[in-house]
């Protein structure tokens, strides 16, 4: 088992680990494998359009934002409630840098444009966190989060000859083809997103994060950097985040806080995803995305089909499913397996 | 043998995975004063919070005149006359002196003799009535001391058990506190004590227990433990034919 | 009088408010480290209630205070008990950040798909009259809701000083396992604290639906601002909340006056995170500075 966690050792000899790892790893090899090979089939074997793939579309998209809460959320237990800010400062990127024509190579994605869009996030994040995390109290990060991102609301809303106000930006549309693309791009970013994760936390960056979690002032005294790490992981879970909206705007054609910004959707579900899943553990998000948007998706449709009225009832949900798990669940479903078989 | 008022009984307690007490029994006689001695991290202070409540034992009782205290509350056990004053003081700074007072005599036991507490603990500490209405941050750490062991007698405890009262203070200070103990045992007070200051632990203690990495390794009478030349050699420093009282 | 200090007093009247559910907050984040988000949808929750009590029942606001307040105290008793008791007791700071967000949505849709998104807002009769003093105009509900909100914060002063279990919240704030040993239980302690908050929210709820026109979202608003007041005005210092809320109101209502509404809540959030990051202990200087 000891080889399996690597936790001290550098990244060569991370594959090194990975392939001389045990029976139990090789046959979650198979499994991830089996799925994505799965999904990667899924539109040619249902059809491109179909409403299932729009519905993996959200859930890839869900995994990668959560698991960008997940890496400073879960594992490195700062409680961001800014999520949203970066989930539309990398759409806003995306879409004023494509409307004003300063770079762009390709219609469903570019990868440059992406890439800078996680940027603006991570800049964002590094704005915000100095300050903030540089606090013990870790409560303060999280409200530093909350009212910068109602900052960045207000001056979206107020700057409308740039950022479009309230009504938004309209994004230079073309034929609208293929949804295809788009999931396909949404499984591959959801996969680096969880592989980034994975590394991070496999390596030595990760046994900081995690000492930090535990017990700040005991991980302080041993001379780990508790701002640096912090940081770290804050920026570059933003900056993860700021690309998985840089896509879901490429996908939606159209920007404005309404969509972008909405507390419930971007803020309080990779939040909830994580923490129903488990957190700060990899799988978490991913169970997590399913269950949630499967509620969210199929129930609000069923709901809405019922009495359109009652299409509102699922936020409440949500704030119940939340206070359930952190009654009776606080290590998620994902925890739950070690409850059962323990496997220290 | 007298009454044994508190009674521990192969008390096992862990932190977590991590074990911290084994198989720990000691007796506190009706009247005595018993020294619970040893180094730091020896498991003194585990010993007192398990008994006040504040940890559970896995394995063992604890019984006060024969009634278990395992399974009660905190509040309970305070209620039922066994009363714990913390290492370092742990005054409510903000609160002051007469307030702290008043939070000793909480419980339903002690409440409706609070005035007549309150006297005794003014006549045994004048100073604290001097400055009863100050903030009990503001007082010195004798003082503090008093204010402490003063709170303790406001709850009409059958058994204090004091951890470290002499801890910080100055010797003059030591001295005092430590005769304040002995004055108090002289009015019918029974004391249990935890001191790393084990010379003068053992003097004044009829009873005494040696811990050791979460063990008792060794019991006897006070005088007894005092001569002893492996004691002298860990904890005092000193043979006892060497020593000039 | 300029039109700037009818701003400024309107600031102050409109501060008290904040700094009430501010007063509730630093009680509850004071005895059991618990940052209750939720205060802001339950001060709303509460200007509902005596909305619906004047709208459908014709009762005087000022009349159903008494009853609310009293449902108030014992709803914060039970949410201390159904939701927060574990983690009040783990110190999970985590846990009861998130179930104080959860409990938010909960009552946010809850009062969205009930009692719909249209704002709302209590007129009575008597409400507009205006009074003056020193040559500014207030109107009487204004004037009211001032003195309803000082006489809560003297209340709850008066409640910490001189029972004996006030006496008891306070030293549980400070310190919880020496209150433990003393044989004050931590339950009874923090259901009293979470009641008391409570209570501060209708009363803060009752002002607000008298003076001021309230939706179902409004509450996240309130919450972030009371969040300030306890910044500023430090833990557990009573006075210093409702001071801390004051402060936050009168900025509130001069950057109103000077740049717009809009801005104005930026400039607040801004100053928030200021404060958040150079006197997170209070301006005043809380008297028990424990992480």
């Amino acid at each position: 088992m000891s080889e399996q966690l690597g936790l001290a050792r550098e990244s060569s000899g991370f594959l090194k680990s990975l392939l001389r790892t045990s029976l139990k790893n090789r046959v979650y090899l198979i499994i991830i494998v089996i799925a994505l090979v799965v999904f990667g089939a899924m539109p040619y074997m249902i059809g491109v359009d179909s409403f299932f793939i729009y519905y993996l579309f959200m859930v890839f998209i869900y995994i990668g934002v959560s698991q960008g809460w997940n890496l400073v959320g879960g594992y490195t237990g700062q409680i961001s409630l800014g999520t949203h800010a970066f989930f539309a400062l990398g759409g806003y990127t995306t879409a004023l840098i494509w409307i004003h024509g300063i770079t762009h190579t390709w219609y469903y994605f570019d990868p440059l444009l992406m890439l800078l869009s996680g940027i603006v996030p991570a800049i964002f994040a590094v704005i915000i966190g100095l300050p903030t995390l540089s606090r013990l109290r870790g409560d303060y990060f999280s409200f530093g989060t909350l009212a910068a991102a109602e900052v960045l609301r207000i001056i979206i809303l107020r700057t409308t000859e740039f950022s479009g106000g309230a009504t938004g930006l309209q994004l230079p549309s073309g034929g609208f083809t293929d949804l295809g693309i788009y999931y396909w791009t949404a499984l591959l970013l959801a996969v680096l997103a969880t592989l980034a994760v994975f590394i991070i936390t496999r390596s030595r960056i990760g046994l900081a994060l995690r000492a930090i979690s535990e017990d700040e002032t005991s991980a302080a005294s041993h001379g780990i950097n508790i701002l640096r790490y912090k940081m770290l992981s804050f920026v570059i879970g933003s900056f993860m985040i700021g690309v998985f909206g840089s896509l879901f705007v490429y996908y939606q054609f159209l920007i404005n806080p309404a969509t972008m910004m909405t507390i419930d959707r971007w803020m309080f579900y990779p939040l909830l995803i994580c923490v129903l899943g488990g957190n700060g553990t990899i799988m978490g998000p991913i169970i997590g995305a399913f269950i949630i948007v499967t509620l969210f998706t199929f129930g609000q449709n069923a709901l809405g089909a019922i009495n359109p009225a009652l299409s509102k009832v699922h936020p409440m949900l949500s704030g119940l499913i939340i206070i359930l798990v952190m009654k009776y669940m606080p290590t998620g479903l994902w925890g739950l397996k070690d409850k059962i078989s323990p496997r220290k | 043998m007298a009454n044994q008022l508190l009674e521990v009984k192969g008390l096992d307690v862990s932190y977590g995975d991590v074990h911290a007490l084994w198989d720990v029994s000691l007796q506190v006689e009706e009247g005595a004063i018993v020294a619970l001695v040893g180094a730091n991290g020896a498991g003194k202070t585990t010993i007192l919070k398990t008994i006040s409540g504040l940890l559970r034992a896995h394995r063992g009782e604890i019984l006060l005149e024969g009634k278990p205290l395992n399974h009660l509350s905190p509040q309970q056990i305070v209620d039922m006359g066994v009363i714990h004053v913390p290492e370092g003081r742990r005054l409510f700074a903000s609160l002051t002196v007469l307030e702290n007072l008043k939070l000793g005599a909480y419980v339903p036991s002690a409440r409706p003799f609070f005035a007549e507490s309150l006297e005794r603990v003014y006549s045994l500490f004048p100073v604290l009535k001097n400055r009863q209405g100050q903030r009990a941050g503001t007082l010195s750490g004798g003082e503090q001391q008093m204010l402490a062991i003063g709170r303790a007698i406001m709850a009409r405890p059958k058994v204090m058990m004091l951890d470290e009262p002499s801890l910080g203070l100055s010797p003059i200070l030591v001295k005092t506190i430590f005769q304040l103990i002995v004055t108090l045992n002289e009015q019918k007070a029974t004391i249990l004590l935890v001191e790393q200051n084990v010379n003068q632990a053992l003097k004044i203690a009829k009873q005494a227990y040696v811990m050791k990495t979460g063990r008792i390794v060794m019991s006897g009478r006070g005088e007894e433990l005092l001569a002893n030349d492996e004691i002298r050699k860990a904890y005092i420093g000193e043979v006892a034919s060497k020593r000039k009282e | 009088m300029g039109l700037s200090v009818q701003a400024l007093v309107n600031g102050i009247l409109f501060g008290t408010m904040y700094g009430t559910a501010a007063i509730g907050l630093s009680l509850i984040f004071g005895t059991m480290r618990i940052v209750f988000f939720a205060q802001g949808s339950v001060i709303i929750f509460f200007s509902y209630l005596c909305f619906w009590a004047f709208s459908l029942l014709g009762i005087d606001p000022y009349l159903s205070m008494i009853p609310v307040f009293i449902l108030a105290l014992l709803l914060g008793a039970g949410f201390y008990y159904v939701l927060f008791k574990e983690a009040a007791a783990l110190q999970d700071r985590i846990s009861s950040l998130l179930i104080a967000v959860g409990l938010m949505f909960i009552l946010e849709n809850f009062m969205e798909v009930v009692w719909t998104p249209n704002p709302r807002s209590i007129v009575t009769s008597y409400g507009f009259s205006i009074i003056t003093i020193l040559g500014t105009n207030i109107t009487l509900v204004r004037l009211i809701a001032l003195l309803i909100a000082i006489l809560a914060t003297a209340g709850v002063f008066i409640f910490l000083r001189k029972t004996l279990i006030g006496t008891a919240v306070r030293a549980t704030s400070e310190d919880v396992e020496s209150s433990t040993l003393m044989g004050i239980s931590p339950n009874r302690v923090n259901a009293v604290a979470f009641a008391i908050g409570i209570g501060l929210a209708s009363i803060a709820g009752i002002n607000f639906a008298t003076t001021y026109s309230f939706d179902p979202k409004y509450g996240f608003d309130v919450v972030i601002k009371a969040l300030f007041a306890l910044t500023l005005g430090g833990i557990g210092n009573v006075v210093g909340a409702l001071l801390g809320g004051i402060i936050i109101g009168v900025i509130e209502s001069m950057a109103s006056f000077y740049l717009g509404m809009g801005w104005a809540q930026g400039v607040l959030f801004v100053l928030f995170i200021l404060a958040l990051t150079l006197r997170p202990y209070g301006l005043f200087g809380g008297a028990s500075q424990k992480a």
